[in-house]
């Protein structure tokens, strides 16, 4: 049975993993050698956040008064360094009068909510408070 | 891009389940049976609810 470890990594490293992670999905479980799970996260966040952006997805964005729109804001965010560039990723902007604009939304907004979980993790691994039994990466 | 509604929902369901997989399972053996199990069920309930919806479509 797999036994909860206390971790030995130093917490600055946790910290700044995570914020890493944030940055740019994989990267923190990279920094805390992690490899599979670093590509699977990147791979994985990339796909859906490029692929969001390409369909005309709508980028929210942090000066909305609307709830909704805010929330939004909170998901896309998650994204880390493809929030950033989500301009020139797709310089033409959201256009969610056709349907793929709107899937391309939904895309993106799970891209940034995967990648908020993926930084729960390099929380969880590093402070040592995940079961990872026998540890493949 | 142009995507249909059900490639996108593949795509979706692709990557969901693998990072699903790779954030709640430990061996790879179990990463995979996950992953395929997700993938597959993402796959059922959407197309499952679509055809419940159908006789209110029009």
């Amino acid at each position: 049975m797999a036994e909860t470890q206390k971790s030995s990594i130093n917490p600055a490293l946790v910290m700044v993993a995570a914020i890493a992670g944030w940055l740019v999905p994989g990267l923190g479980h990279a920094l805390l050698q992690r490899w599979s799970k670093a590509i699977v996260y990147f791979f994985t966040v990339g796909v859906l956040a490029i692929l969001g952006l390409w369909m005309r997805g709508n980028v929210f964005s942090s000066s909305s008064a609307d709830a909704f729109d805010m929330l939004g804001f909170l998901a896309d965010i998650g994204s880390g360094v493809f929030y950033f560039l989500a301009g020139t990723i797709n310089p033409a902007g959201g256009d969610v009068s056709r349907a793929s604009g709107d899937y391309g939304t939904r895309l993106f907004a799970t891209a940034g909510v995967l990648n908020f979980l993926c930084v729960l993790e390099v929380l969880q691994i590093g402070f040592g408070s995940k079961e990872e039994g026998h540890v493949v990466g | 891009m142009i995507l249909t509604h059900f490639q996108t929902m593949v795509i979706f369901a692709l990557a969901v389940s693998l990072a699903f997989a790779f954030l709640s399972k430990n061996t790879m053996s179990e990463r995979l049976r996950y992953a395929v199990w997700a993938f597959l069920a993402f796959l059922a309930v959407a197309i499952g609810i679509g055809w419940l919806m159908y006789p209110f479509s029009r």
